[in-house]
């Protein structure tokens, strides 16, 4: 069984190199079949783990597998192996399953583009790093696929590199990134540090030894979150997420809604132990991620563009997964991820079928009535909508409740806000979806003319996305509602040292579940209803003129300055810093530096061949002479 | 030992091919033989046998040695094989590389001052006369002059350290010798201090050490280039073996005395031949310099002396004697009739030949040290005998010297690759060159891949 873990990074790997070398002699057919081809071996490959796993027998809940001994140095050795346990098969599943379908869907989204191949091969390399992340057994390994993913965000959110707006775009993302991975990789040389290696199996049974609240630990999970800051796009660092909805619509799809930017998720989840022994910095994670999620979810009120409301809704949703990771409920924080994964991904793929019909627009003011042009669209994207708001029994409404549960059980506030949050999202996703698809249609007349509906490569993942939007709840119904939690039973030997830690959770009693249950579904009837009849009843659209809004309006739909404020307070002065040390430490001291030890080095080469005459007598003579003092010497050396 | 008989046999073979005209299948039978030689002395693995009452010993360190100049020797066959059926009595020059192959295992095998000094003058003698063999060529002749005057006045040097050595412990054979300076209750006498760093001059000449240096620039510039080539790879890497083995096994419990005089000579290589190296416009008097810095990394091996020295050696020489054979291939192809060629001619080879320019650059790399060529574990391996007797100094000096090396070699890829070409005509090459530019490739590419195959020899 192990023996098949190998295989499954291998495979888009593999896609990705075949694509690359074989570039132009492939026709795209050919293309779409391997790279396609390479995400549905990996996708069945670890279906038959996850089933293997499921059925596993109680205590064996992993399987390792040992490509090589990678770094063997001193006291420091890594191997390059995987380990495939709960965790990492469930996001095994999403990314190999979501990607599939993703690339599918690619292949007629991207059919013209002139950049085809690329565009497969970068798709191919993003799976093989992501598989990486998830299936990596040491830290080093999670970060060679943490900067590989990275990598290949860059390169897809510059797809179109001719505009240079998407250029900065790409930069941004990277850079930002880049602050979070240093973050990253101060927190895994301490874990070196403290714990003398890096592989997860020794940290955490070492880290059993450590007493709650230990500083060191502390610091470790602080650094650790800096990263997942960075990766999953929290504030402060969250601003490049809605920057690289640049990218073609199938990546912000898969790389900034359903995988990638979940990576920061999956590392606390995996980094657990440490975690629970650090309260301090689970009380950060939750804090962080409700005032993310807020944040984002009024920001994406007032946007426009049908990619940035979704860029913003998922910032807003993964802040909520950090909440639920900050209230120690790893479980329901990965549960949210999978369904997010789910939705997310459909409601990606469906904005990019309506950018697909209306020749390339994306601002929402010239859409409406697409209902009669675009049905399948329209079914698949409701769905998502439905998802995402909570509306039982769609899959999103069981994560979100559960989230939303552990919260009150924590601390009322804590509830109060995320609720806010979570209605706020109904309200725009509704807005966004009234505002594209009911009413009349307000594009020009030439592009009223050639809308049309998506080809059925696109069209079939986004109704198998939508029927796994519907059902994807199932896996975590919770006990009140009759269910028995698979995923919760699924994943529990994960989280089996935290729990011993953390000790029993409080739990609330079945009536006051039902109670918020109820309050929070009607109260998101309520937020559709208003957005119905804002959006649908009054017909009225946004104003395309920023000057007539309201204070208030107006600081939400310029996203509160703060790519503003970060240019003033960073980017400037940095630009400042770099050119004093361009005209002073570098052309003045280095340059000097260099060009004279250059210099020297040439001065001395042209006087040391002048020794070498060509004299034979010469030749004999400064032997002889090296001799005598050589002979000499004995009495000095 | 076989070794020895198939060489000397294979000598005799071409001299006769001559008068009994199968000059035809001469060059063939030479490739047999020289794979032969190797695979016998692999066959001797583990043996250590002694002939010729204790005269040589054929240790492994001998074996690995000797089938090491046996390979090379072949791939230089192959490179050199067009220059002596277009310049010269073909059949008189195999006989004198071959009887020279033979004093080159000598040199690497001996166990008695008598042997080196008899495998030093067989190699050196063939070669005096290689180097002339451009007859109506006056660098050639030059050549040869200058290295047989400065040749035997070394041999001299040599011969004189051998007899006071001689004089003090009444003995040529290593081992007695060794066990008479061990247990000399007496100090170290000023008579033995004068035998050693006499038989240290002597050598240090035959690698071209500094400041025993003179006659190499001149000598490699004026010989035609197959016969630079083979002194700057057999011959070094012979005449480093014969150094190593004399100093780590026979003077090795005295070594206090002379490795100061080692390290300076080391250190003086290294800096002088790397910085004449930068203002070189001749390539071949640039491979020169370089083949002389060469020699200066190997002696940090000498000076920083410990139980993993001896692997160091046969790595580095392999590593070096791949990368430089493949340089001179090259630069031999590319000079053509007028026998040296100045930096400017490799301007755009790239264009005129991309295979020829790709092996120069992975010759030059291997020899600057990039990894993942064979080069840069050599000198890796290198530095660390010198980290572990704790020599710290030299390797920073190593390693700066090596970077004054980057550029040099990496002024040919440059113009190689970025300059424009004087003609556009291609450079002509012949199968065989092809095939033995692609064997070095290859050793220097699994060298470097694969440096334990080499480095748990020995």
């Amino acid at each position: 069984m192990s023996d098949l873990i190998g295989f499954i990074p291998l495979a888009p790997l593999l896609g990705f190199l075949f694509i690359g070398f074989l570039n132009k002699s492939l026709t795209k057919g050919w293309v779409s079949f391997f790279a396609c081809g390479a995400v549905f071996v990996a996708f069945i490959l670890s279906s038959v783990l996850f089933f293997n796993l499921l059925n596993a027998p109680e205590g064996q809940a992993a399987f390792t597998y040992t490509a090589f001994d990678w770094i063997t140095t001193g006291n420091f050795s890594v191997s390059f192996s995987f380990l495939v346990d709960p965790l990492s098969a469930t996001m095994m599943m999403i990314i190999t399953g979501v990607g599939f379908l993703i690339h599918v869907y690619s292949v007629g989204y991207m059919y013209h583009d002139d950049g085809f191949r690329r565009f497969f091969m970068y798709l191919n390399l993003f799976i093989f790093f992501m598989l990486l992340l998830v299936m990596g057994s040491n830290y080093l390994l999670m970060f060679v696929g943490w900067e590989g993913v990275g990598l290949c965000s860059y390169l897809l959110i510059g797809f179109w590199f001719k505009n240079q707006d998407y250029n900065d775009a790409a930069k941004k993302a990277f850079i930002m990134n880049r602050i979070g991975d240093l973050g990253l990789i101060l927190g895994v040389i301490l874990i070196f540090v403290t714990f003398g290696s890096i592989n997860y199996a020794d940290v955490f049974s070492k880290a059993g030894e450590f007493p709650v609240g230990s500083e060191i630990i502390t610091w470790i999970t602080i650094l650790l979150f800096v990263g997942a800051i960075g990766k999953s796009a929290q504030i402060p660092l969250y601003t490049w997420l809605p920057d690289a909805m640049a990218g073609p619509t199938p990546v912000s799809a898969l790389i900034h809604a359903a995988t990638m930017v979940t990576a920061g998720v999956y590392m606390i989840a995996r980094n657990n132990v440490l975690y629970t022994l650090s309260p301090f910095t689970l009380e950060i994670v939750t804090v962080i991620g409700l005032a993310t999620a807020l944040f984002a979810a009024t920001i994406a009120i007032a946007q426009n563009d049908i990619k940035k409301v979704l860029a913003y809704s998922t910032v807003s949703q993964l802040g909520l997964m950090f909440v639920a990771l900050g209230l120690g409920a790893f479980t329901t924080g990965i549960f949210h991820m999978a369904t997010h994964a789910f939705f997310k991904a459909l409601l990606f793929l469906g904005a990019g079928s309506v950018i697909h019909g209306m020749s390339d627009e994306q601002d929402i003011r010239k859409m409406g009535g697409l209902r009669k042009y675009l049905p399948i669209t329209f079914i698949t994207f409701l769905v998502g909508t439905l998802a995402i708001a909570g509306i039982p029994p769609f899959a999103g409404f069981f994560s979100k409740d559960e989230i939303l549960a552990n919260a009150f059980a924590h601390s009322k506030v804590v509830y109060a806000v995320g609720a806010i949050a979570s209605l706020l999202t109904s309200f725009y996703m509704f807005r966004l979806f009234f505002l594209t698809f009911s009413g009349e249609n307000r594009a020009s007349e030439e592009v009223k003319h050639h809308i049309h509906e998506s080809p059925k490569s696109m069209t079939i993942p986004l109704m198998v996305l939508a029927v796994l939007s519907l059902i994807g709840g199932f896996m975590g119904v919770p006990e009140v509602l009759g269910g028995s939690h698979a995923l919760n039973n699924f994943l529990s030997p994960v989280f089996a040292q935290s729990a011993q830690i953390a000790g029993e959770h409080h739990h609330l009693d079945h009536s006051t579940e039902l109670i918020l249950m109820g309050l929070i579904v009607g109260l998101t009837l309520v937020m559709i209803f208003i957005a119905y009849s804002i959006y649908v009843r009054r017909k009225s659209v946004p104003t395309s003129n920023e000057a007539s809004l309201g204070a208030a309006h107006r600081l939400v739909y310029n996203k509160y300055y703060v790519d503003e404020a970060y240019n003033t307070v960073v980017v400037k002065p940095l630009y400042f810093l770099s050119k004093v040390f361009d005209s002073v430490v570098e052309k003045l001291l280095i340059d000097n530096i260099v060009n004279g030890t250059g210099k020297a080095i040439t001065w001395g080469s042209k006087t040391l061949r002048l020794v070498q005459t060509g004299n034979t007598g010469f030749y004999i003579l400064a032997m002889v002479i090296s001799i005598i003092v050589l002979l000499v010497s004995r009495s000095f050396l | 030992m076989n070794a020895v008989y198939i060489l000397s046999g294979l000598g005799i073979f071409s001299l006769l091919a001559e008068i009994f005209s199968f000059r035809k299948i001469l060059f063939p039978i030479v490739l047999l033989g020289l794979l032969a030689t190797a695979g016998l002395l692999v066959m001797d693995w583990n043996t250590g046998t002694s002939h010729f009452s204790n005269m040589l010993t054929f240790d492994n360190y001998a074996i690995a040695f000797s089938a090491g100049i046996a390979v090379i020797a072949f791939l230089w066959f192959l490179m050199s094989r067009d220059y002596f059926e277009n310049n010269t009595h073909v059949t008189d020059h195999f006989a004198l590389v071959l009887f020279s192959l033979v004093g080159a295992v000598f040199m690497v095998s001996y166990s008695n001052l008598a042997m080196l000094f008899l495998g030093i003058e067989i190699l050196s003698i063939s070669l005096y006369i290689m180097a002339g063999s451009k007859m109506t060529d006056l660098f050639s002749n030059e050549a040869s002059f200058k290295y047989f005057l400065m040749g035997s006045f070394a041999t001299g040097f040599l011969l004189f350290g051998i007899a006071l050595v001689y004089g003090v412990t009444g003995s040529f054979d290593l081992g007695k010798i060794n066990q008479v300076i061990t247990a000399g209750s007496t100090e170290f006498s000023a008579l033995l201090y004068a035998g050693v760093l006499l038989m240290m001059v002597g050598l240090a000449f035959k690698i071209s050490a500094v400041p025993f240096h003179f006659w190499a620039p001149d000598v490699y510039e004026g010989s035609p280039t197959v016969v630079t080539a083979f002194m700057s790879t057999i011959v070094k890497i012979a005449a480093f073996a014969g150094f190593f083995r004399l100093f780590a096994t026979c003077f090795a419990s005295v070594s206090g005395e002379w490795v100061n005089v080692v390290q300076v000579i080391a250190v003086l290589t290294l800096v002088v031949s790397n910085i004449t190296a930068v203002y070189q416009n001749s390539v071949k008097r640039m491979l020169a310099f370089s083949s002389i810095a060469h020699a200066g990394y190997l002696l940090i091996t000498l000076v920083a002396l410990n139980e993993i020295s001896a692997s160091a050696i046969l790595y580095y020489v392999l590593a070096y004697a791949a990368a430089s054979l493949a340089a001179f291939a090259v630069l031999h192809n590319v000079a053509f009739e007028n026998e040296n060629a100045s930096a400017e001619s490799f301007n755009g080879l790239s264009k005129r030949n991309p295979f020829h320019a790709f092996a120069m650059t992975v010759a030059l790399l291997s020899l600057a040290g990039i990894p993942p060529l064979a080069g840069f574990f050599a000198k890796y391996y290198i530095f660390t005998v010198a980290f572990e007797s704790g020599y710290v100094g030299i390797v920073l000096l190593a390693v700066v010297t090596s970077l004054i090396g980057i550029y040099y070699y990496f002024r040919i890829i440059i113009a190689m690759y970025l300059k424009a070409p004087e003609t556009t005509t291609p450079v002509a090459v012949t199968t065989m060159h092809n095939v033995m530019l692609v064997i070095c490739l290859l050793s220097t590419i699994i060298l470097g891949l694969f440096p334990d195959m080499i480095i748990k020899l020995i």
